[in-house]
């Protein structure tokens, strides 16, 4: 601790600063004020209308001069009070897999009726997600679609709520820590060498059974696209497969990048899944025996997200 | 949620009701200018918003860089014409109302929109140069409304009865500070000139020839409006002197200036006028001191009652007893001037041969009259005088306001022997002329005589109102002597108003106004009601200026010095039963506290109530169960009750452990007290 750069310390007290808590009433405390461009508008236009005053020796501009920066004071208390108390939590549903998107569903709460409130997350440089509703009644719930960029585990950054109510002239700003973390699962890759392989083996599908929602993964020749013509929504022909083959998910058995073979591995284990093989999973230093089920599903997708190459030295 | 409604579903562009909402801030902003406007800018507006209509519903294309070049263009060319250049004020406020206008030809966005609210608050203040009326001041007050709730809507808030109940917050609350920031903040001069609006040059002239004044008596405009502090004189002596006229040349009476008196003379101007604030001439205490609340004109004329002898601020003292502000008023302005109600007592360093010139061997008539009078007066000036008012007030001389007109050469012979109809400007020309053949030193005075009192005190002169009169010096000093009076007596004794009022050229131009409703009682009332209101707002909130402001801040600190100085003499027995007072406050706010939890509670004890009512018939609460479980594990068995049993203990837990707003929460009680009594009513009967 002792060793951190002075910058590197205020960035982490500023952090601590700003950040609320889920769940908890905004404090005073914890809400910060930002001027916008029309706040910087309305302080020029203030001057403007006072020199009216002046120079014509005019009473009702006076007037008016002094009731617009009045009504600019208050209006930051109003857009200060429309957010304290404010309280927010966010929880994920659903999987996701790297370079989709997540969707968190935010709730926000209060006692009396909120305007304009507006919910941002920026997940990266570029990539920003945002919501806006107001509270009537007690709360508002606001579905965010965040994109997730790389494979693990991923404590979501801070939401910022905001609102420029009541006049646009400030814009209140509270950072939350969500607390949210998601697991971001692979992004299924193309099945490559592996999928061929398991054709040229007499493994491929065998008799059309149906069609059935599309999952990430499916390859591009299992899409029904002339159901998607006909009906614009997008299904995978799913064909009957022998049950419980065993097969192994093999790190080493893939060649490439760590994250392409992750890649790779994913869309296979979707595979398997979908056709109700048994399947085990096999990474460096870890190992999953084989079996099949949502559970099984599961457990192998998660090693997969949480799995870290290991370092050189230690990995000889 | 969706988005707001203030924007287009591509969440940028602004949508047609917002537009609609800008636009008719617009309208209103424009309705305070339109009095003094170009009526073509109408058509601007309305060709602008007909434009963004047609486009939103997607007719027209965006208006491009050449079509928006072309309006401003446009715009700055009809406004040349109108006004042959643009730096006038008039032309500036035209260049401001058509960029405001056309704005909305290119408002797309939030940013444009706020752009065009805050031109409309420019806009909006430009129109209080024209006028600072009370009716302009609820209009722009309207008008500050309409864009304050249009930022609100712009912010994000719905539209409608919220966005409209936040401005009034807004509004409401700022309101204080507003007022006491308009009493506290000083007021500092005009810090550089800028283009004045173009005041007309109301009420006087100063030059006269028989027929001018008539002109006035035609037009109801307020001149100026005085209130007295302590005595008011009679009718017969409000005369309020404005110009002296001593420049004659046949035909027309001229004032001249102390620069010119002082250029023909060779004196130096000091002579003549001198900037002070207590009168150089006459060391007399003023008779009456009155409150003067001036309208906006291009000429620095300060009426007086009389001789002005003191004023709360420096004004230009003019020897010939006139006062002249040291500029021009652009707008109502305050002043406080004690005078004598008299002409005044020193002499006018033009001397007695220039109050006796006149035109060689014109008026031959008149001459041969004049002389005639002298020597049957004996040469005593004041019976001469007498015997030409006498003369005025027998029967061939009439008081008419549409008298023949006179274009001969020698125009006071032939209105004294042909015509003998006239006004105050022919009666007041001929007495001087008369006065002067003999060699009286006179000259003629215009102002005003007479004012409408008004019931709380204060006086309206008006245009009609304008009179003129002579002053002749006798023994050492100038006396006011008025043929129209000897004339037309009621003129003076009742004002121009009574006494004219049955005349047709009286008010001839203003057809409609409010004077002519004298007759109706109410609606004379009403106008009245009205004038006080005004002459309020005038005077205490327009003609709020560094005087008034520097004694009420001195009033406040003599205040709050005595109210610190009462303090400290507080004695012990005081300072206990303050302590006391106190006290029972903080006891009284408590119980209404304690109260209001008790109130708030209450649905918690009607609940046990209907446990322990439950409990006699067998269906009491097992230990450790919450009243909204216990109600609904016997709901089963409640028979009809059921549906009010499972409904109560639903909203039991809303109430208690909900954050609920204070309508909802208002609701469920009510309808937690119907439930209770259904509970009673359906309950199944014991067999």
């Amino acid at each position: 601790m002792a060793g951190l750069s002075p910058i590197r310390r205020l960035h982490d007290w500023w952090q601590r600063r700003r950040l609320s808590a889920a769940g908890q009433p905004l404090g005073a405390q914890r809400l910060f004020l930002m001027p916008t461009r029309f706040g910087v508008i309305w302080a020029v236009l203030i001057p403007v209308l006072l020199l009216f005053g002046i120079n014509y020796q005019n009473n009702l501009a006076y007037g008016l001069a002094f009731w617009l920066f009045a009504v600019a004071l208050v209006s930051l208390w109003r857009g200060w009070r429309n957010l304290h108390g404010v309280s927010l939590t966010a929880s994920a549903s659903g999987e996701v897999f790297a370079g989709d998107l997540a969707h968190l569903s935010v709730r926000l709460s209060a006692a009396r009726h909120r305007h304009a409130l507006r919910v941002v997350l920026v997940a990266g440089p570029g990539q920003v997600a945002a919501a806006e509703g107001e509270i009537r009644g007690s709360e508002l719930i606001l579905p965010l679609a965040v994109p997730s960029l790389h494979r693990g585990q991923w404590r979501l950054p801070p939401l910022r709520l905001e609102s420029a109510w009541p006049l646009g002239l400030v814009r209140l700003v509270a950072w939350v820590d969500s607390g949210v973390e998601l697991l971001v699962y692979p992004a299924p890759g193309e099945t490559g060498e592996a999928h061929a392989r398991r054709r040229g083996q007499g493994l491929a599908p065998q008799d059309f059974a149906g069609l059935r929602r599309f999952e990430p993964g499916d390859g591009p020749a299992r899409l029904a696209w002339k159901q998607w013509s006909r009906t614009g929504v997008l299904s995978t022909k799913a064909f009957s497969l022998p049950p419980r083959r065993q097969r192994w998910l093999d790190y080493d058995a893939c060649s490439g990048e760590p994250e392409a073979r992750l890649s790779r591995l994913c869309a296979q284990l979707l595979d398997y899944h979908r056709a109700g093989d048994l399947y085990g999973l096999r990474l460096p230093g870890v190992e999953l025996a084989p079996a099949n089920g949502p559970a099984q599903r599961r457990r192998a997708l998660q090693a997969l997200a949480r799995w870290a190459a290991p370092s050189p030295r230690s990995g000889s | 949620m969706s988005a707001p409604s203030a924007l287009l579903a591509d969440g940028r562009s602004l949508s047609a009701p917002l537009l609609i909402q800008l636009f008719s801030g617009q309208c209103l902003v424009l309705a305070l200018h339109l009095p003094f406007m170009p009526p073509w800018l109408l058509g601007v507006a309305l060709a602008a918003a007909g434009w963004r209509f047609l486009q939103l519903r997607r007719r027209l294309p965006r208006a491009g860089v050449v079509l928006r070049l072309t309006a401003v263009v446009g715009v700055l060319a009809g406004l040349w014409l109108q006004y042959g250049g643009l730096m006038g004020m008039q032309a500036l406020m035209g260049v401001l109302l058509g960029i405001y206008l056309l704005k909305l030809l290119e408002t797309h966005d939030r940013r444009d929109g706020r752009v065009v609210v805050i031109i409309g608050f420019v806009t909006l203040t430009a129109a209080f140069l024209h006028d600072q009326s009370l009716l302009m001041s609820a209009a722009a007050l309207l008008a500050a409304a309409w864009l304050l709730q249009t930022l609100v809507v712009l912010a994000g808030g719905r539209p409608g009865r919220d966005a409209w109940r936040e401005a009034l917050w807004l509004l409401a609350l700022s309101a204080p500070l507003m007022v006491v920031l308009f009493l506290v903040v000083p007021r500092i001069g005009p810090l550089w000139s800028l283009p004045q609006a173009d005041q007309a040059a109301t009420g006087l002239s100063d030059e006269i020839a028989p027929g001018d004044i008539a002109q006035l008596s035609r037009s109801d405009a307020r001149a100026f409006r005085a209130r007295f502090d302590g005595a008011e004189p009679p009718p017969a002596e409000r005369y309020w002197r404005v110009y002296t006229l001593s420049q004659f040349d046949g035909e027309r009476w001229t004032r001249m200036g102390p620069e010119q008196h002082a250029a023909s003379a060779g004196q130096p101007v000091s002579r003549f006028v001198q900037e002070a604030s207590r009168s150089p001439y006459d060391a007399g205490a003023p008779r009456y001191i009155a409150e003067l609340l001036l309208e906006p004109d291009s000429r620095p004329w300060r009426p007086s009652l009389g001789t002005p002898l003191a004023s709360d601020a420096r004004q230009r003292y003019l020897a010939d007893g006139t006062l002249e502000g040291l500029v021009p008023l652009s707008s109502r302005g305050l002043l406080q001037v004690g005078s004598s109600a008299a002409a005044p007592s020193y002499p006018d360093p033009a001397g007695p041969a220039w109050h006796r010139l006149l035109p060689q061997d014109a008026n031959p008539r008149s001459r041969e009259l004049a002389e005639r009078l002298w020597h049957a007066a004996e040469g005593d000036p004041r019976r001469y005088l007498a015997a030409l008012m006498a003369r005025f007030g027998e029967s061939p001389f009439r008081y008419t306001l549409s008298p023949p007109p006179l274009a001969g050469r020698d125009r006071i012979d032939d209105f004294l022997f042909d015509t003998r109809a006239g006004y105050c400007t022919h009666y007041a020309s001929a007495a001087a002329v008369m006065a002067r053949i003999v060699g009286i030193p006179a000259r003629v005075v215009v102002g005003f005589q007479g004012g409408e009192r008004h019931p709380d005190g204060h006086f309206t002169i008006r245009d009609y109102d304008a009179h003129a009169w002579i002053e002749v010096w006798l023994d050492g000093a100038w006396e006011r002597l008025d043929p129209t009076a000897a004339i037309a007596p009621q003129r003076i004794e009742q004002g121009a108003e009574a006494f004219l009022g049955g005349s047709d050229d009286f008010l001839a131009d203003a057809p409609f106004s409010p004077l002519r409703l004298r007759e109706l009682g109410w609606a004379n009332r009403l106008r009245l009601n009205v004038e006080r209101a005004e002459y309020r707002w005038q005077r205490g909130v327009i003609g709020y200026q560094r005087e008034r402001r520097e004694a009420l801040l001195a009033g406040l600190t003599e205040r709050f010095a005595t109210l610190w100085s009462r303090l400290g003499q507080l004695t012990l027995g005081d300072a206990l039963r303050l302590v006391a007072v106190a006290t029972g406050l903080l006891l009284l706010w408590s119980a209404i506290r304690r109260w209001r939890q008790r109130r708030a509670g209450a649905e918690g004890h009607r609940v046990r109530l209907l446990q322990a009512w439950l409990a006699k018939r067998g269906h009491g609460p097992l230990g450790g169960e919450s009243p909204a479980a216990h109600l609904r594990r016997i709901a089963p068995r409640g028979g009809a009750a059921q549906t009010a049993l499972e409904g109560m203990a639903n909203d039991l837990e809303r109430l208690l452990y909900a954050p609920l707003p204070d309508a909802e929460r208002h609701l469920r009680r009510r309808r937690l007290v119907r439930q209770l009594a259904e509970i009673k009513r359906r309950w199944p009967r014991r067999r």
